[in-house]
């Protein structure tokens, strides 16, 4: 039987445009274009590496409004066999329980499924919920932080990256397998899958077709809520501009402080 | 398994009492970031008259359990397995939501090592409540007894208070680093009561072949942070900085685009998308000071910057400012180090 693998990925505005203010110091998202999220790319090629050596069929799912369908038509043309789109005006404003909910949905609909891929974390709001969250729901076996995987008999041995050390853990499918940030070199489209792609198409699925009811996401069914914003808690600091002949004295003061110790910290 | 289900929100949210944390471990000690929650955690206990409880898995757990009440805890609950050595995040989640059933916390606080992260997405879902990552701060309403859980926007120099009203118990992860961690009290009462654990084969999928402990400094626990930013220019810079870093017995960090023109591993990028320090000396050279980076450094007792740009923004978030290029500050400031501490550097 085939491989079933799939792929969560998020639209991201691009950190690497986005331009600081010199003037008020805030951020201008306006010059920010979106992206497809840097751990998605690595979640990506880890399910390629996969469907090479096993062969697979993927399919890349995303939760977003309409926007988000070049960035699935680029993961397909970079090999991912077909997209669905999960869009619905009543998912707005979720937080990453009615998120995670809506996902694992989807991926009960889709059928089989072996392995589900996500990026550790999103670029935006950088929570990694979602990837746990779904495993939660299917009752699938989790590895996040995983820097390498590789399929086997119905296992995935992933490597998980932690403070500590690295880790190698061993799980049944079906699985979810959170992927770190720079962990592999995501390849690029090529022209005929580019082309196949756009003869594809999109699926798109709206929360019915999924099986939702629309009064279990969205704002109101999130737990979480924003209720306002706060400037960073200000710090003090002095600022005291020292002259580079005045270096010695500096030392002597933070030495004096217990701030520098004799022999080294 | 949970159940695909709405977030339904408990009938009586005033059975949900006191502070929960979960302590971190590895290899039967508790990590740093686990007493950084025990001491946010009893702050907010005594600010709501509650009691603090902590909650701490693995395969021996009553020396943990001490430290945990010796740190600010009234009741520590630890369970222990021979297959909970390490964490596996089935079981720990299982044996975590099955407590915060058992005493229903008004807040549960996890740190949010990579670990705790995966534990409390999956808790948060098995109690069907929300949860609030990275916060950079944690506070309780003491009338409502509401958790006030702010994180950093992203990329913005502001911060998002964000709520639970409904659901309990309220859950947050900060990042290792966040908060100081409490002294120890030899003197405080508390309970201890420590579980041995019976465990299912369903919960015990996950096989761990094989853990390779890195020997790589982990810049979060360092007293002395020497970061280097653009201002470097070239990845030698990285040379002058670890000299410096090693004189002072200290971490090397550097700022995003460091890490992300990959001069140096991930680990050593201080910020937002990085790791946030917390040393008694941070040491900004090269670096503008971008609010990703600030971020990562604020809880920093003194911070000296040191920058060709008088006007950088790294200078006002700083307790002393060298104006310089950095390839001429930082060799005269090992210079004076080495006489007045006399200590010797190693060669570059």
């Amino acid at each position: 039987m085939t491989l079933e693998l799939v792929v969560l990925i998020k639209v991201v505005p691009d950190g690497k445009e986005v331009f600081v203010d010199p003037v008020n110091f805030t951020l201008n998202r306006s010059m920010a274009t979106n992206v497809l999220n840097p751990a998605d790319e690595n979640a990506l090629e880890a399910a390629l590496k996969i469907k090479d050596e096993h062969g697979a069929r993927i399919t890349v799912m995303t939760m977003a409004p309409p926007f988000a369908e070049p960035f699935l038509l680029e993961c397909m043309s970079r090999g991912a066999d077909q997209a669905v789109l999960i869009s619905d005006r009543a998912v707005a404003g979720s937080d990453t329980y009615p998120t995670s909910l809506t996902v694992a949905a989807a991926i009960k609909h889709l059928g089989k499924v072996d392995i589900v891929f996500a990026g550790e974390k999103t670029s935006d709001s950088s929570t990694g919920h979602v990837g746990p969250g779904v495993a939660e729901f299917l009752e699938a076996e989790l590895a996040t932080y995983s820097r390498s995987c590789r399929y086997e008999d119905g296992f995935v041995i992933a490597e998980r990256e932690l403070e500590e050390g690295v880790e190698v853990v061993k799980i049944p499918t079906p699985a979810v397998v959170t992927v770190i940030t720079d962990s592999n070199n995501p390849r690029r489209a090529t022209l005929r899958k580019k082309l196949n792609a756009q003869k594809k198409g999109i699926i798109v699925w709206s929360l019915q077709d999924v099986g939702l009811p629309s009064d279990w996401v969205g704002l109101r069914s999130s737990p979480t809520v924003v209720k306002k914003m706060l400037p960073f808690p200000a710090i003090e600091r002095k600022g005291k501009v020292i002259a580079l002949d005045m270096i010695d004295d500096f030392v002597k003061e933070l030495v004096d402080s217990g701030i520098i110790k004799r022999g080294g910290n | 398994m949970t159940e695909m289900k709405k977030a339904e929100p408990p009938q009586d949210i005033s059975e949900y009492r006191g502070v929960m944390v979960y302590l971190d471990s590895f290899n039967n000690t508790l990590t740093r970031a686990a007493l950084e929650m025990v001491g946010v955690g009893r702050k907010m206990a005594d600010k709501t008259n509650e009691k603090l409880y902590c909650a701490v898995i693995g395969g021996s757990t009553k020396d943990m359990a001490q430290e945990a009440g010796l740190h600010g805890c009234d009741e520590v609950y630890g369970f222990d397995s021979k297959d909970l050595a390490m964490y596996r995040s089935k079981p720990f989640s299982d044996i975590l939501a099955g407590l915060v059933h058992e005493k229903k916390p008004n807040i549960l606080i996890v740190p949010g090592s990579k670990n705790g992260r995966d534990l409390a997405a999956r808790v948060a879902v098995k109690a069907r409540s929300g949860l609030t990552a990275d916060c950079m701060d944690l506070d309780v309403e003491p009338d409502t007894r509401i958790l006030l859980a702010r994180r950093p926007d992203y990329g913005d120099s502001t911060m998002s208070e964000i709520r639970c009203e409904r659901h309990r118990p309220q859950m947050a992860t900060s990042r290792p680093g966040t908060f100081a961690t409490p002294e120890p009290d030899p003197t405080r009462k508390f309970q201890v009561d420590v579980r041995e654990v019976k465990l299912e084969n369903n919960q015990l999928k996950e096989n761990i072949v094989s853990f390779n402990q890195k020997n790589e400094e982990d810049i979060t626990g360092s007293k002395v942070v020497v970061s280097g930013g653009l201002g470097m220019g070239k990845p030698e810079g990285l040379e002058l900085i670890r000299k410096l870093a090693d004189l002072l017995g200290g971490s090397v960090g550097v700022s995003r685009p460091i890490a992300d023109l990959g001069w140096i591993s991930r680990e050593h990028q201080v910020g937002q998308t990085g790791e946030t320090v917390r040393p008694n000396l941070y040491i900004a050279a090269g670096i503008s000071g971008q609010p990703q980076h600030i971020v990562g450094m604020m809880g920093s007792k003194v911070v000296v910057s040191i920058n060709k740009d008088p006007d950088a923004e790294m200078n006002k978030n700083a307790d002393y400012v060298i104006v310089g290029d950095l390839y001429e500050v930082i060799p005269k400031l090992i210079e004076s180090i080495e006489k007045v501490t006399g200590t010797q550097s190693l060669p570059a």
